[in-house]
């Protein structure tokens, strides 16, 4: 502080940039989409957030999000225990596969499913026999879904775990603790709010999924299309009230997420302090 | 795999979920795309990325991608440093706002943005109006849309740097005689530049792949505003999946060519800080 | 006059008062410790020297002049950090050549002076390493050099020990004993170690809650505490509250307290001593500790447990064992006074003989 006087005008200048270039690039988008959404009056955005189509793909897209944070639980919280607890030959490797989804254009993503599962695929006949279809209906959008926000829960909790070690879980299992006794009583306090932040970001990510989705999807109005692609339908039919209606429940959503992720993080800081 | 013996319990059960779980998402699908390029002849493939048009696809991505990665260096880095360094109202807002890009749904992005920068829109013609700039529509609208998306990469990456860098670095620049240039150039930027490249390199990947909010402002007009994911996104729709993965094999060259550069300066960075030579 | 003075020098961080009235005069040519516990506003002192702080009223003074509004770099003084703050992206030439290049020396010049002072340190072949590079001893050298390069007239070292290991620390502070005073620089260190202090130091200033409670050259300090928190501080002392039952010591006043070190205590075999026969009281065991180089003997007398130091060539005692324990003396501290109390029969000898 006393080391020297702090340049004032720079530092004014500096914070005046920084306002002015999330007021343009973050503020204004999002007022804009709240001001457009009410143009026409209250009751015009009734209609159009409560349209027989627009509650499906909510429907939709809160099924596809739910899929992908219970999978992205289970595979983080038994990757990033796997990755921390032991030592064993190829786990740079599994790092690396398990980041690689978020580094891939979500339209690759999309085309790579495709591949997979579409019918010039060597899967498709044998899926198809046992009447599973997977592209261009629900269970292509929900794994699109879940391979974009693959790494979320497992990125949040290598952290934390690797900054515990492992003195804990080895007192308690010299003390007998079983597999889950350890989990429970002793990693997951751990781990708790990083899972609980990890949870959130992979909500967000996957409520929001758009270029993966749209690959999926096959874009049957009430059955395929998730918020995100029924924006796209609306606003490509000039229906511009409608899209920014369907559109302000999705900034809702991210403005919740922006608080809890504030909140979780405080939480967590807080105790990490007590911790000490 | 091998591993050493380890006092605790529950490597088979986390083993075992975690490459189940890794296999059909990821492994699988990455497997179909291997062999389905393994099966592609090679002048088809050539023919197809150097078609004129899957060029300039390729260039406006990378290009309006680089300009706005750029972009947000720059104010990544002025944000990075009055969050870190100087207290003034509304900080916590500015610190909590920064990762709108991740929670925001970047179609709905996309909409908004686009909206705002027409020739009619609230932003757009201030700048049609006094500039003759056209902002949507062309690739200065891209380029808008990439900044938006790569905002929290550049801030996220600097911003713990920062803060961890002990005060006494300065202190020794000070008494030594610095002034307030020398020392950001000499003793501070150094310490930052590696998370510097690191969130250049992964918004400039990021924004390479970006669609959601690109595909609205762009105007799609081929050779000149045309993405290459949406040309990838054209020829599935086309069913002609030779064509999209030809595409798709090179953008997924070009984005380990990035992510390896940021690898390689990292790896050498701690190995000078670590001192492991 | 001194060559570094501090005049009434206050310093409040915030509610927090670090320095109360600071008033500090140092010859030049002196090896000065800052000694006191943590807290106690040593480095506050150092780094307002430095001018790393600005004391909020007071004067300080180098060579005669104020400095107050003299910025640190603009005062002559060298600094070294208690983590050497060695700038990580530099390798150890760059390190030492930094207070040059900003001073716009000329490069010729810059090269003699960094390889003049990388002979002095010993760190020759190493120039182009980087600091991760360096053993813990080497980072301090290079960090002394870093300090000396620009030819400061005075050299201010944070806790230049803390962060080396113990065994390289004895070496390290031999050495930089003797390369001080090889250099004649006036030099100022914190540290809250008094062995160190007592070690290193021509001289000593005893800081406790922002005060300075005593200064003055080792054996004073320690032969004369000024302040019951000197004398508490200084040595390893024992607090005994009920004294005055020890045979040969009188209560000095109504509420007092004495502090008895080691040194100020015998420990015999029963019959050991012909001279203490009469006048020493007899203790049991209760410990004894290994030193490596001598024993620490700890005895029980009226409740207390009291220390004292045998060769370990002495005969031996065992835990159990009822020995003579004959008290020198011990500094008894009445409010803000201290007394030195002697055995009663000592002087009734000298009376006698």
């Amino acid at each position: 502080m006393e080391l020297r006087k702090e340049n004032k005008v720079l530092k004014y200048f500096l914070i005046t940039i920084s306002f002015i270039f999330l007021g343009v690039f973050l503020i204004l988008p999002l007022v804009y989409i709240v001001i457009t959404a009410l143009r026409d009056g209250i009751s015009g955005y009734i209609n159009a957030v409560s349209d027989e189509y627009a509650i499906k793909a909510a429907l939709l897209t809160i099924q596809a999000t739910a899929w992908a944070v219970i999978v992205n639980t289970i595979f983080g919280i038994a990757a990033a225990w796997l990755i921390t607890k032991y030592s064993f030959k190829g786990k740079k490797l599994l790092s690396t596969f398990i980041d690689l989804p978020v580094t891939v254009s979500p339209i690759i993503a999309g085309l790579i499913y495709v591949l997979t599962f579409g019918r010039q695929s060597g899967l498709y006949p044998i899926l198809d026999s046992y009447g599973i279809q997977i592209i261009f209906a629900v269970p292509g959008i929900v794994l699109a879904t879940i391979f974009v926000t693959f790494p979320f829960i497992s990125r949040e909790l290598v952290p934390v775990l690797t900054a515990q070690g492992t003195d804990e879980e080895e007192a308690a299992s010299l003390m007998g603790a079983g597999t889950f006794t350890i989990f429970r009583k002793v990693t997951f306090p751990h781990i708790k709010w990083a899972l609980l932040y990890g949870v959130v970001l992979c909500t967000a990510r996957a409520m929001g999924e758009f270029g993966a989705v749209s690959v999926l999807s096959g874009h049957l109005r009430g059955k395929t299309n998730t918020l995100p692609l029924y924006i796209e339908l609306l606003y490509q039919g000039y229906d511009f009230t409608g899209a920014f209606a369907a559109s302000s429940i999705l900034v809702v959503l991210a403005v919740i997420v922006l608080i809890l992720r504030l909140v979780i993080e405080n939480k967590g800081n807080k105790e990490l302090d007590l911790n000490k | 795999m091998t591993r050493r013996k380890s006092v605790i319990p529950g490597f088979g059960i986390s083993m075992g979920i975690t490459i189940t779980i890794l296999s059909i998402v990821v492994l699988i699908p990455l497997c179909s795309l291997v062999v389905f390029s393994a099966k592609l002849s090679l002048s088809e493939f050539i023919d197809t990325v150097t078609k004129p048009r899957v060029l300039a696809g390729y260039y406006v991505s990378i290009s309006t991608a680089f300009i706005a990665s750029l972009i947000n260096v720059l104010m990544g880095l002025i944000l990075a440093w009055i969050l870190v360094r100087y207290d003034f109202k509304g900080k916590k807002f500015i610190d909590g706002i920064i990762e709108l890009p991740f929670a925001l749904p970047t179609a709905v992005a996309g909409i908004s943005l686009t909206h705002l920068t027409t020739t009619n829109g609230w932003v757009g013609q201030i700048f049609y109006n006094l500039f003759g700039i056209q902002i949507a529509y062309t690739r200065v609208g891209i380029t808008v849309a990439l900044i938006f998306i790569g905002i929290p990469f550049v801030v996220r990456s600097v911003q713990p740097v920062l803060e961890k860098i002990d005060k006494q670095y300065e202190e020794a620049a000070f008494i030594l005689g610095a002034d307030a240039k020398t020392t950001f150039k000499k003793v501070i930027f150094p310490e930052i530049l590696p998370a510097i490249i690191s969130g250049f390199t992964l918004a400039f990947a990021r924004c390479i792949g970006e669609y959601g909010s690109v595909v609205f402002i762009a105007g799609n007009t081929p050779y000149e505003t045309e993405i290459a994911p949406l040309l990838i996104m054209s020829k599935l729709q086309e069913y002609d999946y030779s064509a999209a993965t030809s595409i798709a094999l090179v953008m997924l060259g070009i984005s380990m060519v990035i992510l390896s550069v940021n690898a390689i300066v990292q790896a050498n960075v701690s190995r000078r800080v670590n001192g492991k030579i | 006059m001194g060559y570094v003075e501090l005049k009434n020098i206050n310093k409040h961080f915030k509610n927090f008062h670090a320095s109360k009235d600071i008033n500090i005069s140092i010859e030049k040519g002196r090896l000065v410790a800052l000694l006191g516990p943590s807290g106690s506003g040593k480095t506050t002192i150092l780094r307002m020297i430095a001018g790393l702080e600005n004391p909020d009223s007071g004067e300080i003074l180098i060579d005669g002049k104020v400095v107050n509004n003299v910025p640190g770099s603009e005062r002559g003084i060298g600094f070294v950090f208690q983590n050497y703050a060695l700038f990580r992206y530099m390798n150890v030439y760059d390190n030492i050549a930094f207070g040059l290049r900003v001073k716009k020396v000329p490069e010729a010049k810059i090269k003699e002076r960094v390889t003049e002072l990388i002979s002095l340190i010993d760190c020759e072949g190493l120039e182009k390493r980087y600091p991760s590079q360096l053993s813990g001893g080497q980072r301090q050298r290079v960090a002394f050099a870093r300090a000396l390069a620009p030819n400061p007239q005075i050299l201010l070292l944070d806790e230049p020990f803390a962060a080396i290991d113990a065994k390289v620390r004895l070496e390290l502070r031999t050495w930089l004993r003797e390369m001080i005073t090889k250099l004649g620089i006036t030099s100022i260190f914190v540290t809250h170690d008094q062995d160190e202090a007592i070690e290193v130091a021509d001289e000593i200033i005893v800081t406790n809650e922002g005060r300075v409670e005593q200064s003055g050259n080792p054996q004073e300090l320690y032969k004369n505490p000024a302040t019951p928190f000197v004398a508490r501080f200084i040595g390893n002392s024992v607090e005994v509250k009920n004294y005055e039952k020890f045979r040969y010591f009188e209560k000095c006043s109504g509420d007092s307290t004495a502090y008895l070190r080691p040194e100020f205590v015998s420990i015999f075999k029963k019959g050991e001593s012909v001279q203490f026969a009469n006048s020493a009281e007899e203790a049991v065991v209760e410990d004894i500790i290994f030193r490596g180089s001598n024993l620490e003997v700890r005895v029980r007398l009226h409740g207390n447990l009291i220390s004292s130091i045998r060769s370990i060539n002495d005969s031996e005692i065992k835990v159990g064992e009822t020995v003579d324990v004959f008290i020198y003396r011990l500094y008894v501290v009445a409010g803000d006074e201290v007394v030195l109390a002697t055995n009663t029969s000592l002087q009734d000898e000298d009376i006698v003989i």
